[in-house]
Order: structure tokens, then sequence, then C-alpha cells
């Protein structure tokens, strides 16, 4: 461990010493101005330190992190989103009252684990950060701890999360009976000798894919989706669609390039099923939603089927980089989306009148009492359906010009299918929006500090960047995506 | 698909073996025991004595933390018998970074004190410990 | 960036300024948001001109590629030749000025921010248009300029007719969009790019002249370029899309959009210079159009709807010229065109402005000395119109008519219906004038022209009057044209005589009395003729019965359909399995453990049954 390990490791010490700091200030000094504050700050100094962390990339800091150019895009990604997130807590929480300091502390500590991850190159760190994400965020959900439906998606999540990582751990065994090691790249040495359809290591990565697909919410593992959304804060919930998915999808991804695992094929023909089966029960479980939080997360099912495409494709080695750049640029543009999606909800469930669960008729008229909070609806779910100019329509685009060279037409045909069904249920809340408002309906209180607004502007911002500019970041994926390769 | 039976067929074995002992022994129970439904049938049966109260007694929630507190940092000290006993090989480095470790560690002490995870009675998350009498006071 | 990136920008933040700000802004900051950003965008535009007539060097710029595919980069990017030069100088330059007008035209309208931001959006995508350099970027200008011509047109959108002539105005484009759209697909299968230049290249190379694919591409083309220029058989929605405000009219519907046509087969010529079958019909359309929309605009009474219908006519002589080859003198029309017209629309627009919003010239009249500057407005506008000599219509008309008249075969007949055209258009004009400012006074004008009316309409005036002149830069861009001058005397003679004749004609009818047609008129033959021009030669009800009610009566035979059923049956299974679905999510933490398991199992299974 040197100077260098070090600076390679700066977006995570930076988090782990804010982390800190926040408790002894909880302690000592309760004041959540103050808290918020340090948490943002916190949040916005790692993604600053990854500039520096950059000099010294890529270098394996011990054999279980990897700080390369990946791990430090999408840790910055995570805090960004971390720090967006707890700016649009600040006004939900505090019109909620009760101590809500921790709340930020625990923030922090799941962006950590989230970056863990980003950074894994390691079976022992892949769990180390899953588990440091997950039990921040089984406390952040339950974290308005009055109400019942809360308690009631913190516990499911707690129980169904805790059986997925006991599969993915006995996988994680089965593993290292096969290979002796659980080192990514280690493995791929041994894997290498190894006949693809070895039975133990079958079933043992089909028990990690199940882990892990929990976590992303892969069908028939998704169950979980609707219900800890709904009950979960409007904040929390966006995080947990958006970095607590990022996050498990980069290690996949890590994990499925570094030891080879794409030429298993008939574990790839199982992802792909799964990808199937999210695609089309996604949409179809999100078509007639009336809550729009739970449309939101089978919306997350299906687009998370559509992402796990790139993995299929990506079992081609000529079309692997260009499907991994697709799917890396697909997170990045699915998380701002869903941030974007679930800040709206955050900014209407902020207000006094603490609604929590917006229905779509909650939304009606939006357009003409809170015209700058509807467009960042409209955005998003725009970038959600894939329409021209958003974020979601490059990333699609990408997603599906990936999947055409290969050649994969059934997925293609059911992501067609399920893309047609997400039209219908996306734009169903913005005719919702553009509705005349009767005239003694009592319309949800929204937040409106000059935060907030400021907040929106920059999202619908970054999302239509992201659309109309995307070259910039593609090239960039591009280039630390050849030194992954 | 051969080298899988061969490998797989004491695990079915095992698997129909074990359903086969539990449904003897839920089959046998049904078979050889009385059918009939009397008051004291449901009544656990204790020696002949009656059982009082009920058994869903509330524990207050302090045990549990106290012992989860304990369960956590206990096992930490296997980190710092891990370092002991390599002391000297580890050297400055691993020196400092138990230190760290302890520190942070230490932290988490002062967190639980001052948030009152330790204190008796009813809870809020800024520790100040308001016992029924001072709400009572307070209303 | 550079310089170039902000011509269009400047207007599009001003709009998207203006959007946002439309509740809280003054009408007085509005006003310098939307008619400075144009202002500001003609300046620089004015200094690329400079340059480019200085040093004569094609400009390109590219911004950022957009997406980057295998061989499909689409860029923002922009291509500046002496085309887009013009292009650009009208659309800011006049632009300017009718923003300007719409300063005082709008000025009581409760809706002047949105007014603004949709004139400077219109702006923004039209600019985006005539710069880009490749077709994708170009169909996205096209497309903008759409969206905004329906807003516009439907601005007051209390009003359902007004709704109803924009969605008019948007579906009889669409159907010319589609055809577009499917010519840009053919192009980029066949070409693999879409990049204008690199295109035309390709096609000289890969195409041989009047095979079957440059003829269906350059159809396809000439599809988009007729429904968004108001030709035959698509101009249905120009007359309707009068319903906008005035200076909309001037600026979308005469100045720049309805030209998008002709700069886009300008833009494309090469291809078209392949399938000399898609010129010809070009050329045969343009002078179809010219003399139906001519006697359509004879027969009307509504101000705006004359002008629409000469609209539509002088956009078929523009057809004319690039159907026969000459390419600068159709663009140098467009550009004469702009200036009477946008002259004549404003002029128009003030008559209006100042009478309670009145339409009919037959309540109007004699307006002459009570409103002076519209007046003079009117009259040069009309003069180039009707193309008197020496006027800057007259330039244009005549280059178009001799470019017409070398073409051999078909040559003198193209020519002589466009001398026909040039007589009615003469005769409309001027009949124009001669009822609204002569003679009685119908209505009294309630107020004066403010400064910023007439200062736009002066400057107009004097383009309209000496536009003739201004040189273009064109002979880079375009193949040089045929040799007019070994062409007879005598044609040119009765070019410069027939809108003589035409005044004349106008002058004894509808001011002198000494010529009366009240005979003709009024025979039933001729009610009837008039009322059909009126109607403009009943397309409208022709589409309606030819088009819209078998299309209507086949969806409600189809209602009850087996077709319906199908689409139908798509939407219950839809349904039926989102009920399905939904019903296993039922809450209960117990079965979502057993889902999990059982897809575990799923999933074991596949890998042991397929394990080695």
């Amino acid at each position: 461990m040197n100077i260098d390990d070090l600076q390679g490791l700066l977006p995570l010490l930076t988090l782990a010493a804010g982390a800190t700091a926040l408790m002894l200030q909880i302690a000592f000094a309760r004041n959540i101005k103050l808290t918020s504050f340090l948490a943002v700050a916190t949040l916005l100094a790692a993604t600053l330190s990854i500039v520096w962390a950059g000099e010294s990339a890529p270098r394996f800091v011990t054999p279980l992190l990897r700080a390369d150019k990946l791990a430090l895009v999408f840790s910055a990604l995570f805090c960004v989103a971390g720090a967006v997130t707890a700016i649009l807590s600040m006004d939900y929480l505090n019109n909620r009252g009760d101590e809500p300091e921790e709340y930020f502390l625990l923030l922090v500590l799941s962006t950590l684990g989230a970056c863990v991850l980003a950074y894994a190159s390691h079976l022992a760190s892949l769990l180390l950060g899953l588990e440091l994400m997950s039990v921040s965020l089984y406390a952040l959900i339950a974290y308005p701890d009055k109400t019942k439906l809360p308690l009631e998606a913190a516990i499911k999540y707690l129980v169904l999360s805790g059986a997925a990582s006991a599969t993915m751990l006995f996988g994680f065994a089965l593993l290292y009976a096969t290979t002796g090691t659980l080192q990514f790249s280690a493995m791929a040495q041994q894997l290498a000798n190894i006949d693809t359809g070895n039975i133990t290591l079958l079933v043992a990565s089909v028990m990690i894919v199940t882990g892990l697909g929990f976590k992303l919410s892969l069908v028939p593992f998704h169950m979980w989706t609707p219900d800890v959304y709904d009950g979960a804060p409007a904040p929390v919930a966006g995080y947990l669609a958006s970095v607590g998915k990022a996050a498990v999808f980069v290690v996949l991804v890590r994990w499925f390039i570094a030891s080879n695992l794409f030429r298993f094929s008939i574990l790839i023909d199982c992802i792909a099923l799964l990808a199937i089966l999210s695609m089309l029960a996604g949409n179809g479980l999100a078509l007639l939603q009336t809550n729009i939080k739970r449309m939101l997360a089978y919306s997350s099912v299906a687009h998370m089927g559509y992402l796990v495409i790139i993995l299929v494709v990506g079992s081609d080695l000529a079309h692997r980089p260009l499907a991994i750049e697709a799917g890396m640029y697909y997170l990045i543009a699915y998380t701002a989306t869903t941030i974007a999606a679930f800040g709206l909800l955050t900014l209407l469930s902020a207000g006094k009148s603490q609604k929590e669960n917006i229905q779509l008729h909650d939304v009606s008229g939006l357009f003409w009492h809170q015209p700058l909070y509807a467009c960042l609806m409209l955005v998003a779910l725009l970038s959600l359906a894939g329409i021209p100019l958003t974020a979601g329509f490059v990333a699609k685009f990408y997603l599906i010009s990936s999947a055409v060279s290969d050649g994969r037409w059934i997925l293609l045909g059911s992501l067609a299918i399920g893309s047609s069904i997400g039209i219908y249920y996306y734009l169903r809340v913005v005719f919702y929006m553009t509705r005349r408002v009767e005239e003694h309906k009592n319309i949800p209180e929204a937040a409106h500090g000059l935060i907030e607004k400021f907040m929106t502007c920059t999202l619908i911002a970054s999302i239509l960047l992201l659309g109309i500019v995307p070259q910039s970041l593609m090239e960039y994926l591009r280039s630390i995506l050849q030194l992954v390769n | 698909m051969s080298g899988a039976d061969t490998s797989l067929w004491p695990f079915v074995v095992y698997f129909f073996a074990v359903l086969a002992l539990v449904a003897t022994m839920l089959g046998l129970s049904w078979l050889l025991g009385q059918h009939r439904a009397n008051a004291a049938t449901n009544v656990p049966f204790e020696s002949g004595a009656l059982s009082v109260g009920s058994p869903q007694i509330h524990m207050a929630v302090e045990f549990y933390l106290i012992a989860i507190f304990f369960v956590i940092f206990d096992l930490e000290t296997v980190f710092i018998f891990a370092w002991a006993v390599a002391f000297f090989e580890l050297g400055w480095a691993g020196f400092i970074s138990i230190s760290i470790f302890i520190l942070l560690l230490g932290v988490a002490l002062v967190y639980e004190l001052r948030s009152g995870a330790l204190d008796w009675g009813i809870k809020t998350r800024s520790g100040a410990p308001t016992s029924t009498l001072t709400q009572e006071a307070q209303k | 960036m550079n310089s170039l990136s902000l011509i269009p920008a400047l207007p599009l933040v001003s709009a998207v300024l203006l959007m946002i700000g439309s509740a809280r802004l003054s009408k007085r900051v509005v006003a310098i948001f939307g008619v400075g950003s144009v202002g500001l965008s003609a300046l620089i535009v004015a200094s690329v001109a400079q340059d480019f007539l200085t040093t004569g060097e094609v400009q390109t710029a590219t911004l950022w590629a957009w997406i980057s595919v295998a061989n499909f980069t689409p860029g923002i990017a922009f291509y500046i030749d002496g085309l887009t030069v013009v292009m650009m100088s009208v659309i800011t330059g006049v632009g300017f000025l009718i923003h300007l007008y719409s300063v005082e035209f709008m000025e009581s309208d409760e809706s002047f921010a949105r007014y603004f931001s949709y004139m400077n959006l219109f702006v923004a995508a039209m600019l985006l248009l005539v710069m880009a350099d490749n077709l994708l970027l170009l169909y996205l200008g096209w497309e903008g300029v759409g969206v905004c011509s329906y807003l516009l047109v439907g601005f007051w959108y209390r009003d359902p007719n007004n709704g109803a002539a924009a969605r008019k105005a948007f579906v009889v484009t669409r159907i010319g969009d589609t055809a577009m759209a499917l010519g840009l697909f053919l192009l980029f299968t066949e070409l693999g790019t879409l990049q204008i230049q690199p295109l035309m290249a390709a096609a000289n190379v890969q195409w041989s002249g009047g095979g079957t694919l440059p003829v269906l591409a350059t159809a396809l083309l000439l599809g988009g370029a007729v429904g968004k220029s108001a030709q035959l058989p698509l101009h249905t929605w120009l007359p309707d899309a009068m319903a906008g405000p005035t200076p909309v009219s001037a600026l979308i519907h005469a100045a720049t959009m309805v030209t998008a046509g002709v700069y886009l087969i300008a833009r494309t010529h090469e291809l078209f210079l392949l399938a000399p079958a898609t010129m010809q019909a070009i050329a045969w359309l343009g002078v179809a159009t010219v003399l139906l929309a001519a006697f359509a605009a004879l027969a009307q009474n509504d101000i705006k709807r004359i002008l629409a219908y000469s609209t539509i006519s002088q956009i078929g002589y523009m057809f004319l010229a690039l159907g026969v080859g000459a390419f600068s003198a159709g663009i140098f029309h467009l550009m004469t065109h702009a200036f009477f017209k946008a002259l004549l629309f404003l002029g128009a627009g003030a008559v209006i402005h100042c009478l309670h919003h009145e339409h009919n010239i037959f309540k109007m009249g004699g307006l002459r000395t009570r409103l002076p500057v519209v007046f003079a407005s009117f009259l040069i506008g009309s003069a180039a119109l009707a193309a008197l000599p020496f006027t800057s219509g007259f330039y244009s008309k005549d280059s178009i008519l001799l470019a017409a008249w070398a073409l051999p075969d078909i040559g003198p007949i193209l020519w002589a219906g466009g001398l026909l055209g040039a007589l009615i258009t003469a005769i409309y004009s001027f009949r124009l004038v001669f009822i609204v400012f002569f003679g009685e006074a119908n209505t009294e004008p309630d107020k004066q022209v403010g400064w910023k009316i007439a200062v736009p309409l002066m400057v107009l005036c004097v383009l309209a009057a000496f536009g003739g002149w201004i040189g273009q830069p064109l002979s880079e861009v375009f193949p040089a044209t045929a040799d007019f001058h070994n062409v007879a005397h005598s044609v040119e003679y009765i070019g410069i005589a027939i809108p003589l004749i035409g005044l004349l004609i106008a002058y004894l009818v509808f001011l002198g009395g000494q010529l009366s047609v009240s005979k003709l008129t009024d025979s039933s033959l001729g009610k009837a003729l008039q009322n059909f021009w009126r109607d403009g030669w009943r397309l409208d009800a022709l589409y309606h019965n030819l088009l819209v009610r078998p299309f209507t009566g086949l969806a409600r035979l189809c209602r009850n359909e087996p077709v319906d059923i199908f689409y139908n049956s798509i939407v219950s299974f839809l349904r039926w399995s989102h009920r399905g679905l939904v019903s296993l999510q039922t809450g209960e933490l117990r079965w979502y453990a057993t889902t999990m398991v059982f897809g575990l199992l799923l999933l074991v299974a596949i890998m042991l049954r397929n394990a080695s």
C-alpha cells in the first residue's frame, strides 16, 4: 500500500472520512442544516477527488479493488447521484421532522458501498460493497418509521435480499470449489481450462446471477420491486432504482468481462431468457398502473431487461466493445432519468401535506400550476420512453444497434414489443399532466425552494444534453473501455 | 448428461429419503394418534400442570440492542487479534491500519453512547431518553 | 463554437427564455429579446455574408457528431455556400423586419411572449434547415418549421376554426413529409450517407442519369417539397393557414417556410439533374400551380386569401425555374418574392390592423389618402408582384420565363403558361390595389400606423423596388444555365408587355369602369366560374369527397370488422396479461420468496439439462 494506491482509492477514502465526520457531528451537535451540508459536501468532494484519483489509474489496489477509469467514472456518477438525492431530500425530510440527520449518514454510506462495487475486482469486495449498500438501504427505506408501509417495504427487502445474498454466497462457495480463487482475473485463468459444460461451475454462476438478478429486479426475481418502491420514501426509491441498480450492473459486467464468462453459452442463454421475461413482464405489469411509483418500479424491471441484453450481445467478441459501451451509456442515461422521475415525486410529496404514493390523478393538471416540475417529469418520461433528443433515445439507439449488429432478433423483438407498450404508460402520465384542473381539487403542495428549482433545471439540462451531445461522453467511455476489455 | 447422472443420483436418493422420512413421521403419528377433539386436546402438556399466562412475553428492546452491540464489537476483536498475532510482520503500516480501525470503532461507540442507544428507556433518534413521566409532564 | 453556431442559437435561446419567462417578463423585455435575438443573428449573417462575398470560400463548421454507429454518423454541422448565404440573409433580414413589425401589430395581444417565442423558434428552425450540411439535420429543421407553423396558424386557438386550419396545415404537409422521409431512407440505404455534398458526389458516381433509382428518390424528395411549398396537389392548406396573425403569414407563409421546398430541390439539384423525368414533372407542376392559383386569386374577396393564392402561384414560378434547370433564377425569384410578398402581407396586415380586423376588400376602399405609407408600400409591392419593368419581380420572373423559353421541345409551352400566369397576376394584384385604395371609403381607419410598422414597410419597399439589382453569389453552386442572349428580342418584349397589359385591364375593369365585365360575371357561367375559382377550384371539396370521405367511410366500415378485431385483441390481450401478472403481485413475502426459489430452480434445471 503506497501513496499511489491511496490516491487511487481517494473517492472511497473521502466518503469514509465524510461518513465518520458525519457520525461525530450527529453525536455531538445535532443540526439538520449542518448535516445535510456536510453530506452534500462529502459527496461532492468525493466527486472532485476522482479527478486526482484518475492520475494513478489504472492499478490494482490490493487484489480486492481495481482503480481504473471505469470504476472512477461510475464512482463519480454515484456520488453525483447521491448528492442530487441528498439535495432533493432536504425539504422532504424537513417537513417530516423527527431527527432526519442519520438519513444523510446512511446515504453517504450507501454511496460508499456503490463505489466499492464499481471498484470491485474480487468476489469478496463485491459482497462487501453490496452489503454495505444494501444494509444502508434497508434503514433508509424504513426511515419514516411512523407509518406501516415503509416498515413493511424494508422488512420485505431485508428478508428477500438476505435470501438473495445467501444464494449468491452459495454460488461463491461453489465457484471457489471449482476454481480455487475469488479474484476475477485469476478466475479467468482457471475458467479457461474448464469445460463449458462443467456442472458445478454452471450452477454456481447461475446462483450468483440469481443473487445479482434480485438486486437488478430481473423477472422472476422482481416481485419485491413495486412493494419496496411504493413503501420507501420517494428520494430513497429513486436512489435505490438508479444507483442501487447501476452499481450492481457495473460489477456484473466487470465480472463477466474479467472472468470471461461469455464462453459459457448456456449461461448466456439463461440471461437472455431473464432479459426477455423482464422486458415483457415488466412492461406488462406497468401497463395500467395508476400509482406512479409502482409504475416506475415496473418500468425499471423492463429497463433492466433491456440492459442485460448487452451481456448477451457481448458474448460475441466482435461486438463486445460496442455492447459494453452501449450498456455503460445506458446506465448513465438511466440513472439520470430515474433520479429525475423520482425527483419529481420527491418534490411533490415534499410539501406539508406529506402526501406519499403519488397517483395519476395527483399529477393531473401539473403543467398548469407547476410548469417547471411538469417539464422535469415530461423530459424524464420521454427519456424513459426513448423519444429522440433525450438521453434515453441515444441509449436505446446504441443498445439496439449493438443487438442488431449481433443479430439477436428474439431479444430485439421483445425489446420492440416492450418499448411500444412502454410508450402507452409513460405518455399516459403526460396526458394526465396536461389536463385542465377542476376548480375544487386540492393539489399536492410541492416544494418551492430555489435549490429545488435549480436542481430541476440541472436535471432537465443533463438529460437533454445527454440526448443532444452524447458523442463526447460516448467517446470517453469507448476509450476507457478499451483498457478494460 | 451421463456424468451429471452419476454424480447426481445420491442427491436424488437423499432428497427422496428426506421426503419419505418426514412423510413417515407425520403419517405414522396421524395413523396411530387419536382423532378426538376434547376440551383439553389443544392444551400443551406440561406434566399435568396447566400453563399460566401468555408465552408472548414482551422483552424490552434494549436487551436485543445490547446483545447486538456485543456481537458486533466482539466480532471486531477478531481483526485486532489477527493483527496482534502478526504484529512484527506488519510493522508500522499494520499499526496505522489497526489504529484507524480502532478509531472507527471508538467513533461508533461514541455515536451509540451519544444517541442513547445504550440508555434504558423510550428511544428517540436524538438520544434524549424521554421517560414516560417526563413525556406526561410535557403534556 | 464559432459565430456560425450563434446564428440559429440566438433565436433558439431567446425562444426558450421567452417560453420559461412568459408569465413574468414585461412586454418591453419580451420585445427586446424577440426582436433583438433575430437582429443580432441578422448582423452575424451580414458579417458571414461579407466574408463569403470577399473570399468566396465555402465554410463548414462541425459542432459535434450526434451519434456515431458504424457508418451512420449524423452530425450537427453547417455548410455555408452561396445558396445558404442568400437564404440566411433572407430569413434573418426579412425575419428581423417582420419581428419589429410584430411588436406593434401584436402589442395588445395577451399572449405577446408566446407569440415571440414561437416566432423565434421558427427562425431558429428555419436557419437550421438552410444551414444543415446533412439531410437529417435539415429534416429536423424541416419538422421544426412545420411545428412552428402549426403553432402559429393556430395561435388564436380559442376559435375552433383556427385550430382546424392549423391541423389541416400540419396534416397536409405531413403527407409530403412522409414521402420525404422515405426519400431519405432510400438515399441512405442506397448511397450510405446523408451528408449532402458527399451524397451528391456518390450519386453522380453510382447512379446513371435517368435510371429508376434517381427518379424514385427525387420524386420522394419532390413530394416533401410539394407539401411544404404548397404546390399542386398539396397546396390546399396554405389559404386556410391565413388564420394566423398576419406577420406570421408574411414570415412563414410567404417569405421563408413555404420556400423550403424550393431550397431543398436547389440544395440537392445534382440528384435532380440525374432524373430528367422528375425535372420535367417539376416544371409542369410549377406551371399548373401558377395558373391554377392565379385564377383562384382573381376571384377571392379576402385580402389575405388573395395574397395566399398569389404566394402559391409565385412559388409555382420558382418550381418552373427549378424544373427547367434555371436554379439560380429560381432562388433569385425566391429572394425577390420574399421581399415583395412580405411587403404585401405586412401592408395587408397594416390595413387589417387599422380597419378593425376587416378582411373583405369590398368593405375597404379609398385608403390611398388615409393610409399613405401603406398605400405606397402596396403599390410598390403589387408592381413587383406583377413584374412591372424595373421592379425586382420583373428581373427574376423575366429570367425564369426566358429560361423556360430556352428549353427545347416543351419550352415554349411552359413559357406561354408562365406568361398567361403573369397576365393574370398583374390583373389580380392591381384589382387588389384599386379596390382597396381607390374608390369610395367604406370603413374609416381607427388608427394610424406607428414607426415600428412604417419602418419595416419602407425598408421592404426599397428592397422590393430595387432588389432586382442585388447580385447573388450562386455561380459556384449551380451549373451554368443556357445562354439567353440569343433569344429573340420579341420574346423579351412580350415578357415586358404582358404585365403592362394586365395592369391596363385591371385599370379599365376595376377603376375606370370603361371595360365592364358585369355581363360576363353576371352570366350563370361566369358566376359559376367565379365561385368555382373562389373556392380554389373546389379542390378542397374534391379531396374531401375523394379522400377524406372514402377514408372515414372505410374506417366506419371497419369499425366492427375483422381488421379491428385484430387490434382490439392485441389490446385486450395486453390488458388480460397485465391483470394476470398483477394478480401475482400479492404483497405476500412468502409468495415472493417462493417465486424466487422457483426461478432459481428453473435456471438450475436448465443448467443441469445442458451440463455435460
